[in-house]
């Protein structure tokens, strides 16, 4: 093998001098091979050169020169390679041989080579040569040879594998034969042959396929997959810790590929065959063994059983996985409308129909062990593999079983060695398990009512009922998908409960009106009147436990329920869940607030925390499939993250953790509500997307607050800029060329997530960086912005940096106060952060559905560029709101009305001054008095002016601090945000919801007189803002007020 | 005849046809390129060893998926029994390159929970005048995805080797890192036989290398 580095050809012999790619050629090859018909040690290598120049010349000949070919066949070449293969010439010649014929069938293109090239049946005995499979290498090759042979199958090439006369097809005859290697590729190369074969549309093949091989293959393959559920099962029963968790989600990864397969073969959909199948997988596995263990929990006894969570788990990924409608109605028939006499009454029948026959034992599993009906199976497709006449390996075969053998741990196979011809019988077993089932349902049909009703039925119950004499109403199988959903001790059970009925009801081959039986909605069910109570209590149920401080419920479990809940009671026309059903929702959510209420923090992390569960939630909804892919879930539920299981699917540990789930909780929980109770989402997330302002946005700027600056990034780019600093953003804009007073945003950052630093040796400079959220909450936070700031003067540097930093916790506690108004708490006084009053806290708890709704406003205005001015301009009563909720942040922002131009301002000017009295002494009044009246409006652009609004005021803000928080840029605010404030004492206390989205009038004495009207930059400079009618007014009665 | 190698990795390669997977597989494991009046020949299992560091041997098992995508229970096993993988677009075919995200969310479907340690490989590097991804922008995408970036050329023997040694290195030093785990059951990588050396997770490969046929 390793010999193969050098090169192909010319290896051998010196006399290259002619074109190895020739007739010529390829008759002195023949003669090499003429010459040396026995293998020796002298000659190996001159002959493993010998085929490869062979198989390359053929190669050549196939796009060339047919002459090849004919030189070939003539020959009989193909006697040589079968000749020196027969000689015990060992290891090295036959993988030489196996891997060129494998490079030559791979390479042939046109199909009169490739005819050629199989016409003699020297293919098959190559196929059939009992080659050393022992031997890994060769055992590869060999496999891979088949494959590439399957490969070339079709209609046509067909007949020179399969011979209808003598029912012999080696090809696949002796692929099966290694499908259960314990070289998983090998065991892919042989399902790769099976279904290059059962795709092959040939009828008289298809027949033999089914007629000799169908029912060994497919009964040993049932019993392959079986021992692995088995072995699976052991390995949940007896982890200890976690322990097993890697052979677990190997074991499991090879139930799926099981699965998938058979889903592959089951979707060529040859029907025969499928038949076949099916009836082997319902009735020898899926009932037998996955179903059967449903309810049989406690009761000994030589059915081979395994545990109630790994038959939960398999059957949802048999529904997740395969969708072939025969198959999985019948299943799921059984499971919830069938009863043990699925099982046990087939016995009787069997017994009775077929009493003449000695082979009745065969199709008995529910009398049976798997293993046994398995066993018989079993022997009895290897007899007939047996009679095969090209059958060489014998050892080979022992050896299989007794690796089957050792898997099972079945006490006495003796039985099982008495099996007979049961190949035609397979469809005839088929109709009488149907029967059965098709008996069941009509009685079940009949008792619907009464056993929804009466599934209160515990587990011990269904158990011991399930003994002998059940009776036939009931449906311990669904009485278990039932019970099991109870979580009062944890939900291992339930996890797996809520994804067998998400992935029946989400499977396309099961007749919507099985699931109708039990009123389980298919996923896109047409109208729909009524809901399954019981299931619908039972999910609520979950949710309950989920929202208590102690619930075992993870929340993967919680997120799957929710689901089913939605799918269940909504119909097209919307929700049909009953008040009693949403009141208990109703509760549960309740709940879900206090629980998170116990966890809320006025601490920087939780906001950013909450905000990251948000996303982390949204942006990755449960994939049903992933989760059921997933083996770590089969153990028991676990808190420690050590083990590495994902945070949905454990419980939580510690604090942090506790307080994350809290949160969860409450999303999930909160969305199902609401949309139970079709409202919409106006709260979350704490900030849309759409809300924002964003890049290459035009604002009107006109009554902005704008501090100029020169931004050099890391990379050493510089651009002038002007700073504003939103409600929730800044942003860095340069005037817009085509609109007077207009700019357009070169970038906007959340303030929320921004570090501002000083330079140590510049004073006019600052460093800051803006971190995009996180993604998830493990990956690193990535800079968005990263760059220095240099402003005119260290004074303005100052500001700028105040007014970012408040900026930013203004943001930050703007958002706790939302967070609080969700969860219904009384906001906590937070006077040292930002100075608002309680006053203000209070007030602003309701605003935010105040903020939305204006935002909403704003954004459906096709006019409106982001810009609330456009809306003030045509609701006048709106300056007037927003001047109101012109709360805080920006700290030093310029309070000169002429700068801020609008009447709406003058308002908000007067009513933060009268906040005086709240302690937003904060605001540094120190450095307001050093940043003086030296400002001079900053002209840039054609025509625009804006003012640099470190203001003229500030000299003022000594005495009244307020001031400057006042004058936040109006229209940057993409929407009026809650807050703040603004209002003095006593006022506050009488505000609602109602008055603040009512647009009241600021009533004059309840604001405090605000004085100091800059003089030092006249109203005339401020370019030419127009005016509004109301900000005319409320200017005049700034005036006034002075 | 058995040789000697401290770990069998069993790698994967994969990307849209006619980028020249099987051109790059037989390169490296037989140092030779078809020419283009040649046929092509392929096939989709090679091995091969590479000395990684002096005496420790590395037997690289390469599949090839070629022509069998279509079955999506085979798919799936090849990618799940593989340990690494070399993720090929060429660098000649935009197309092949705006590919590369789909092999990979393919792959994860298949391989979810596990991870395989994917190279990315531009080829048909030897083509440069006819070139229609940048190097740079390969390099951004890999970086994206965590992967190396390598470009290759079967025709020329560049990079072929480096392209199979570097992951088979990254690989390495993840198994011995512990990162990377030999199970039983699953065959990405397997330990094999050090002279002289007792190797702890020997036990486990030779009961899986027990051959029931």
């Amino acid at each position: 093998m390793f010999g193969r580095s050098r090169s192909w050809v010319g290896g051998g012999h010196g006399k290259a001098a002619r074109s190895i790619h020739s007739l010529d050629h390829l008759k002195y090859m023949y003669h090499v091979l003429t010459k040396n018909t026995t293998v020796t040690d002298h000659n190996r290598n001159l002959l493993v050169e010998t085929i490869r120049s062979i198989t390359e010349i053929l190669i050549w000949g196939d796009q060339n020169d047919s002459s090849v070919f004919d030189f070939f066949l003539e020959k009989n070449m193909f006697v040589f390679f079968l000749n020196i293969l027969r000689q015990k010439s060992g290891r090295y010649v036959c993988v030489q041989l196996l891997q060129t014929l494998n490079i030559l069938f791979e390479n042939i293109s046109h199909e009169t080579s490739l005819y050629y090239l199989l016409s003699n049946n020297y293919v098959n005995s190559i196929i059939v040569h009992k080659f050393d499979f022992s031997d890994e290498e060769i055992m590869a090759y060999y496999i891979s040879f088949l494959k590439t042979l399957s490969l070339k199958l079709n209609n046509h090439t067909v007949h020179f594998f399969y011979n209808e006369h003598t029912n012999d097809f080696a090809l696949y005859t002796e692929a099966i034969k290694f499908f259960n290697h314990p070289e998983s590729m090998v065991r892919i190369a042989v399902r790769t042959i099976t279904l290059n074969v059962y795709k092959v549309d040939n009828q008289p093949m298809l027949h033999y396929i089914r007629d000799k091989t169908a029912v060994p293959y497919f009964s040993n393959l049932v019993w392959f997959i079986g021992s692995h559920v088995i072995e699976l099962d052991n390995c949940v029963q007896t982890d200890e810790e976690h322990r097993n968790r890697g052979k677990l989600s190997d074991l499991v990864a090879e139930h799926l590929d099981h699965l998938h397969y058979l889903n592959d073969i089951l979707i060529i959909n040859c029907e025969f065959l499928n038949d076949v199948l099916t009836d082997h997988l319902l009735n020898r596995l899926f009932l037998p063994l996955y179903v059967y263990s449903l309810v049989n929990q406690d009761k000994g006894g030589e059915r081979p059983k395994i545990s109630l969570q790994v038959s939960l788990y398999l059957l949802s990924q048999v529904f997740l996985i395969i969708h072939y409608a025969p198959l999985v109605n019948s299943l799921a028939e059984v499971i919830l409308n069938g009863d043990l006499s699925v099982f046990s009454s087939k016995v009787e029948q069997d017994i009775q129909r077929s009493s003449a026959k000695s082979s009745i034992r065969c199709f008995i599993k529910p009398t049976e062990t798997l293993e046994r009906s398995l066993e018989i199976n079993k022997h009895k497709g290897k007899k007939r593999l047996q009679k095969r006449p090209n059958y060489k390996n014998v050892g080979e075969e022992e050896e299989e079983e007794r690796g089957l053998e050792n898997t099972q741990e079945d006490p006495d196979k003796a039985k099982g060695t008495e099996g007979s011809s049961k190949g035609i019988k397979a469809s005839g077993e088929n109709e009488e398990i149907e029967m059965v089932i098709m008996e069941r349902c009509k009685m079940s049909e009949l008792s619907i009512s009464v056993v929804t009703e009466q599934n209160t039925t515990d587990e011990e119950k269904s158990a011991a009922a399930s003994g002998s004499e059940m009776t036939n109403w009931s449906r311990p199988f669904l009485d278990m998908v039932y019970n099991a959903q109870d979580c009062a001790e944890d939900d291992y059970y339930a996890l797996f409960v809520l994804c067998l009925l998400y992935a029946m009801s989400q499977n396309k081959g099961i007749d919507p009106v099985k699931l109708e039986r039990i009123q389980l909605p298919a996923q896109h069910a047409e109208e729909k009147s009524s809901y399954n109570h019981v299931l619908a209590e039972r999910l609520i149920r979950i949710m309950n436990y989920a929202a208590q401080p102690d619930g075992k419920v993870r929340l993967a479990t919680l997120e799957l329920g929710c689901l089913l809940l939605k799918q269940l009671v909504l119909s097209k026309s919307g929700s049909i869940i009953k008040d009693v059903h949403l009141a208990c929702l109703e509760g549960a959510r309740e709940e879900s607030v206090h629980l998170l209420r116990r966890f809320y923090k006025g601490e920087e992390i939780f906001l950013d925390m909450f905000e990251d569960e948000y996303r982390s939630m949204t942006s990755k909804p449960m994939n049903v499939e992933y989760l059921m892919m997933d083996a770590s879930i089969l153990l028991p539920p676990t808190g420690t993250p050590l083990t590495g299981i994902d945070f949905v699917k454990r419980l939580p540990c510690g604090d942090v953790e506790r307080t994350r789930r809290a949160i969860r909780v409450f999303f999930m929980l909160r969305s199902l509500s609401l949309h139970l109770r079709d409202e919409p989402e106006t709260q979350l997330p704490l900030t849309r997307e759409e809300d924002l302002i964003k890049t290459d946005d035009v604002l009107d700027l006109n009554n902005s607050d704008l501090i100029a600056c020169t931004v050099i990034t890391k990379d050493g780019g510089q651009v002038q800029r002007f700073l504003a600093v939103d409600i929730y953003q800044m942003s860095l804009v340069e005037p817009d060329v085509a609109r007077l007073g207009w700019g357009v945003v070169k970038f906007a950052g959340l303030l929320q997530d921004m570090q501002v630093t000083g330079v140590e040796d510049d004073s006019r400079a600052l460093n800051i960086i803006i971190h995009k959220p996180a993604s998830s909450p493990h990956s690193k936070p990535f800079p968005i912005l990263q760059a220095t700031f240099i402003f005119s003067d260290h004074i303005r540097c100052i500001i700028a940096k105040q007014r970012l930093a408040k900026g930013r916790i203004q943001a930050r506690r703007m958002k706790m106060q939302r967070i609080a108004a969700l969860l219904d708490l009384p906001v906590q006084p937070s006077t040292e952060v930002m100075g608002f009053g309680h006053s203000s806290a209070s007030a602003a708890q309701h605003l935010p559905f105040r903020f939305y709704d204006q935002s909403r406003r704003g954004s459906c205005d096709p006019a409106v560029q982001r810009s609330v001015f456009a809306s003030v301009d045509k609701v006048p009563g709106f300056a007037v709101a927003q001047c109101i909720n012109q709360p805080n942040p920006s700290p030093l922002s310029s309070p000169s009305p002429s700068s801020s131009g609008s009447g709406s301002t003058g308002h908000c000017d007067s009513v933060t001054a009268s906040s005086t009295s709240t302690p937003s002494a904060a605001h540094s009044p120190s450095v307001d008095d050093s940043s003086a009246p030296e400002q001079p409006p900053i002209i840039f652009s054609s025509q625009m002016m804006l003012v640099d609004e470190t203001s003229s005021a500030a000299s003022k803000s000594g005495k009244n601090p307020e001031v400057e928080t006042a004058n936040l840029s109006p229209s940057l605010i993409p929407a009026q945000q809650p807050t703040i404030s603004l209002l003095s004492d006593d006022n506050a206390d009488a505000l609602s919801v109602e008055s603040l989205t009512l647009v009241p009038p600021i009533d004059p004495h309840s604001i405090h007189t605000f004085s100091c009207i800059p003089q030092s930059s006249l109203p005339s400079e401020v370019c030419g803002v127009t005016e509004g009618e109301g900000s005319d007014q409320s200017q005049q009665a700034d005036y006034d007020e002075q | 005849m058995e040789a000697i190698w401290l770990y069998q990795f069993r790698l994967i390669v994969i990307g849209d046809s006619t980028v020249g997977k099987s051109c790059l597989i037989r390169r490296f494991t037989e140092g030779r390129f078809a020419q283009v009046s040649d046929p092509t020949v392929g096939v989709d299992f090679f091995s091969r060893l590479v000395e990684i560091e002096p005496g420790k041997r590395i037997k690289l098992q390469i599949w090839d998926t070629a022509g069998q995508e279509r079955f999506r229970s085979i798919t799936r096993a090849y990618y799940r029994n593989s340990v690494g993988g070399l993720l090929l677009f060429d660098i000649t075919n935009r197309r092949s390159f705006q590919n590369v995200h789909e092999w990979l969310e393919e792959t994860k479907v298949h391989v979810q929970p596990y991870q395989i340690v994917f190279v990315l490989v531009g080829h048909k590097c030897d083509l440069d005048t006819q070139r229609q991804v940048t190097r740079h922008e390969a390099e951004k995408l890999a970086a994206a995805y965590g992967m190396k970036y390598i470009e290759t050329s079967a025709r020329d023997a560049i990079n072929v080797e480096k392209a199979f040694t570097d992951l088979t290195r990254d690989i390495y030093e993840l198994v011995k890192r512990g990162e990377i785990s030999i199970q039983e059951g699953w065959e990405g990588v397997k330990s094999g036989f050090v002279p002289n050396v007792v190797h702890s997770s020997e036990e486990v490969v030779k009961s899986d290398r027990r051959c029931l046929c």
